[in-house]
């Protein structure tokens, strides 16, 4: 076997050395045709893109949750169309794969298809999966092109891509490694029926989302043709490889003005699949030195015998997804942008496994990760004159269901309850509020599906979306608030339902200078609610979060963690209550303007609890609006309160250095408080 | 020339000092090369206090206080809430910001950095 090491992984994430022919060809782009060029790509890549999500079949793809991308000959990633930015810098490692091992046999040729979906070689999980083409020019090999996207089914030992009961690769269905699925631009029929039987339980959707993955790879590479017939090799070649240089230099003008220094943050989760247990689940050391940044993962606790754990370059794609979302928003979507950035990973961690491990939820056990990242850069950039930039966490719940079995066109399905995960709260900004149902962090972009859609294409009924109040993390500026969906099985005898998602216990971001986190999220489900009753509520609008959690329709509330294995759900039964997270908060809440919280309580944001407990807000009770002079006095009794009863450095730390968390829960943390490996884990 | 950085929402950086202080309200909290937090009061909260579970059973919507705690940090001068984190009991606080004090005062006097009015670092263009 010859998968690729780590070492080998962050040497091709690294941009090649130009050719001498490329330094030539750099001369013949001039600034003006320069601007042209990067434009006319960005047009490939976003006709691409909008060809992917029209021909895909699952309720990710068509979310847009994806990326379409050029690569130049060498395989460095030069520009992508997004979607995701998980994929925005990771994929080279595949391309550089398959030219250092499959160029003379099976040989790479004009016409190829590859492919591959397995995270060992350069992915993120097997559910992300790639159709790469080789572009041939006068027979010659100029450039690569990509699609990726995720496919919520993979012939796991759980419906939907993402066991959480896997205890290792050989519990999660397909995993590919990067070979060739076609040629002379077919695709093999017995590689789809392959596909086919993997995909079983959904084999529409898995199907063809490879056939939407290999189309949009051809649309790029025919249209790339195009460009290099028009503009010449000459140009093309020289255009590609000054995009990876202005990217750099982008990347490097950027990180120059912030403070050098060191930037750590320590978050934390509670379960790996189906085992509860405390877990340092990222503990990120940041240094910053000049233009460059070293990011240190050591600390971070050990790899476990779930599926919660991520491969290196899973976890930088994770860091991807915050780092093109805030700091080089402006910048092309290029492996060139990350060249200034290195990584340091502790073997046999949980983000960097050992080769048979679990990955299948490598996007729960990268939530730490993506949750410090915006932690550390926030408080490495707010000295700056970029300071407008930085902002708490994003939500990172990643609470997402999947629902499988027949739907009510007789079809097998296996699909993703994608309304939650794309509804999460943006994290509180410098300057503003988060943006309540902002989306998706690991996929800014990706949209979330109408209810009317859903109904239609599941056998379920969704009898009321809405905000979710006190989800945003409370501050100076508060978190978005996510969202609150129900979900009752209907129109199929049964459905079987799962979820992923690890914050029902402790939450993992961290807020910002003086901010609150977001609650955590339990697994609700309803014994015994009276459906009709509740239908009716929908239909009159007077059904809420509040009157559920009251129970003002009978039955009784069922609480688990949200992950939950797959099981049946009988139809005409409650199937959970899908929640997201809301966003960090930032800053001291008690400098939050009172008319702003006055304004949260009239939208059904947060709480009269929160207004009056969290905000120290006193409002007139005759006209329910805020009593200025009222809630000035108390946030200064809350001030004096607080200089009080707040201990001295050291007078804190003779309790608090005693204390530990109980034995029983620190299982999965590794040693206690370092988070080193104690014990080596064996898998079967 | 400003030799004070507003380095986060309630903490100035008195480069030339080399004292942490209150941006609300000048409270010297401290030797810029230690944690900014040794110069703050610190207290500790059951995260159910500002998160109500809202149902009754093990998994509710507050954090479990036996697994995590939250940490207040409160300016002595004027009280405010300068930071907070969530940490599991007796683990220890985060030395989240250690400015290379050294590098930033080279690079000020070198004019590769500057401060602006509003006490924000720029790359000197
Ligand atoms: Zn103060």
């Amino acid at each position: 076997m010859s998968y690729p090491s780590l070492a080998e992984k962050l040497a091709a994430l690294k941009v090649s050395e130009p050719t001498e022919y490329e330094r030539s060809c750099l001369e013949s782009v001039n600034a003006g045709d320069y601007e042209i060029g990067v434009q006319r790509t960005a047009d490939i890549l976003d006709e691409g893109y909008e060809v992917f999500m029209r021909s895909s079949r699952s309720q990710m793809g068509v979310a847009g949750d994806s990326i379409v991308a050029i690569f130049n000959a060498q395989g460095d990633l030069v520009n992508a169309s997004a979607g995701t930015y998980l994929h925005a810098v990771i994929p080279p490692i595949v391309i550089k794969y398959i030219l250092k091992n499959f160029r003379e046999n099976p040989g790479i040729a004009d016409g190829d298809i590859w492919y591959t979906n397995d995270a060992l070689y350069g992915g993120i999980h097997n559910p992300d999966q790639v159709a790469i083409m080789p572009v041939f020019f006068e027979g010659e090999l100029v450039a690569w092109t990509a699609a990726l996207s995720h496919t919520t089914e993979t012939g796991a030992c759980e419906p939907g891509g993402m066991p959480v009961s896997a205890k290792s690769r050989f519990d999660e269905g397909m995993n590919l490694p990067p070979m060739k699925i076609g040629h002379d631009h077919v695709l093999r029929h017995d590689v789809i029926e392959m596909f086919a039987a993997f995909g079983l339980r959904s084999e529409v959707s898995v199907t063809v989302d490879l056939r939407a993955r290999c189309t949009t790879a051809d649309r790029v590479r025919v249209r790339l043709l195009e460009m290099f017939a028009r503009e010449g090799k000459d140009f093309v070649t020289g255009l590609f490889r000054r995009m990876l240089i202005e990217a750099e230099q982008g990347a490097r003008k950027r990180l120059a003005s912030w403070p050098d220094g060191v930037y750590r943050c320590a978050t934390f989760s509670d379960s790996a699949g189906t085992e509860h247990g405390l877990m340092r689940n990222c503990f990120m050391t940041m240094t910053k030195r000049d233009d460059t940044l070293h990011l240190d993962f050591t600390g971070t606790s050990p790899e476990n015998g779930s599926s919660y754990n991520a491969h290196p370059q899973a976890v930088i794609g994770h860091l991807a997804n915050y780092i093109y979302e805030y700091v080089f928003h402006d910048l092309p979507i290029s492996s060139a942008t990350f060249q200034p950035i290195d990584f340091e990973f502790p073997p046999n961690s949980m983000l960097s496994p050992a080769p048979n491990a679990a990955t299948s939820c490598a996007v729960m056990a990268a939530t730490g990760a993506m949750s410090s990242i915006a932690n550390c850069v926030g408080r490495a950039r707010f000295g700056t004159t970029e300071w407008r930039q930085v902002t708490a966490s994003l939500g990172n719940g990643g609470n997402a269901s999947v629902l499988a079995g027949v739907s009510q066109w007789g079809m097998p399905f296996a699909d993703m309850l994608a309304y939650t995960i794309n509804t999460e709260g943006q994290g509180a900004r410098s300057h503003s509020d988060g943006i309540n149902a902002y989306g998706f962090p690991w996929c800014a972009f990706g949209r979330a599906p109408d209810v009317e859609n859903m109904e239609n294409e599941l056998p379920m009924l969704v009898p009321f979306s809405q905000h979710w109040p006190d989800s945003g993390g409370a501050g100076k500026h508060r978190g978005g608030v996510g969202t609150a969906q129900l979900w009752v099985a209907h129109h199929a005898p049964y459905v079987i339902f799962m979820s992923i998602a690890d914050n029902s216990i402790v939450q993992t971001p961290q807020p910002l200078f003086g901010g609150y986190t977001m609650p955590t999220c339990p697994g609700l489900s309803m014994e015994g609610v009276d459906i009709p009753e509740l239908l009716r509520a929908g239909e009159e609008g007077t059904l809420d979060l509040a009157s559920l959690l009251a129970g003002k329709y009978g039955g009784q509330i069922v609480s688990e963690t949200y992950a939950r294995t797959a099981r049946p759900v009988m139809g005409d039964q409650v199937i959970t209550l899908g929640i997201s997270t809301g966003g960090a908060g930032y800053g001291d809440p008690l400098d939050r303007d009172p008319q702003a919280v006055e304004k949260d309580v009239t939208d059904g944001l947060i709480s009269d609890w929160s207004a009056t407990d969290v905000y120290a807000v006193r409002f007139n009770e005759r006209t329910g609006r805020v009593d200025p002079q009222a809630t000035a006095a108390a946030r200064r009794d809350v001030l004096a309160e607080r200089k009080a009863r707040g201990k001295t450095w050291d007078e804190f730390h003779e309790g608090w250095s005693r204390r530990k968390p109980p034995e029983e829960v620190l299982g999965l943390y590794g040693s206690w408080p370092d988070g080193a490996v104690v014990n080596p884990l064996m898998r079967m | 020339m400003p030799s004070t950085i507003h380095v986060a929402e309630y903490l100035d950086l008195d480069v030339d000092a080399e004292r942490w202080r209150c941006h609300s309200c000048g409270h010297d909290v401290g030797d810029a090369r230690e944690n900014y937090k040794r110069g703050l009061l610190i207290h500790e909260r059951d995260p159910g206090e500002v998160h109500p579970p809202l149902i009754d059973g093990e998994f509710t919507f507050a954090p479990n206080p036996e697994w995590i705690r939250i940490l207040e940090f409160y300016c002595p001068g004027c009280g405010r809430q300068v930071e907070t984190e969530y940490l599991p009991p007796g683990h220890p606080i985060t030395h989240d910001t250690e400015i290379d004090l050294d590098s930033l005062k080279r690079k000020l006097a070198s004019g590769e950095l500057h401060i602006d009015e509003h006490g924000k670092l720029e790359v000197t263009a």
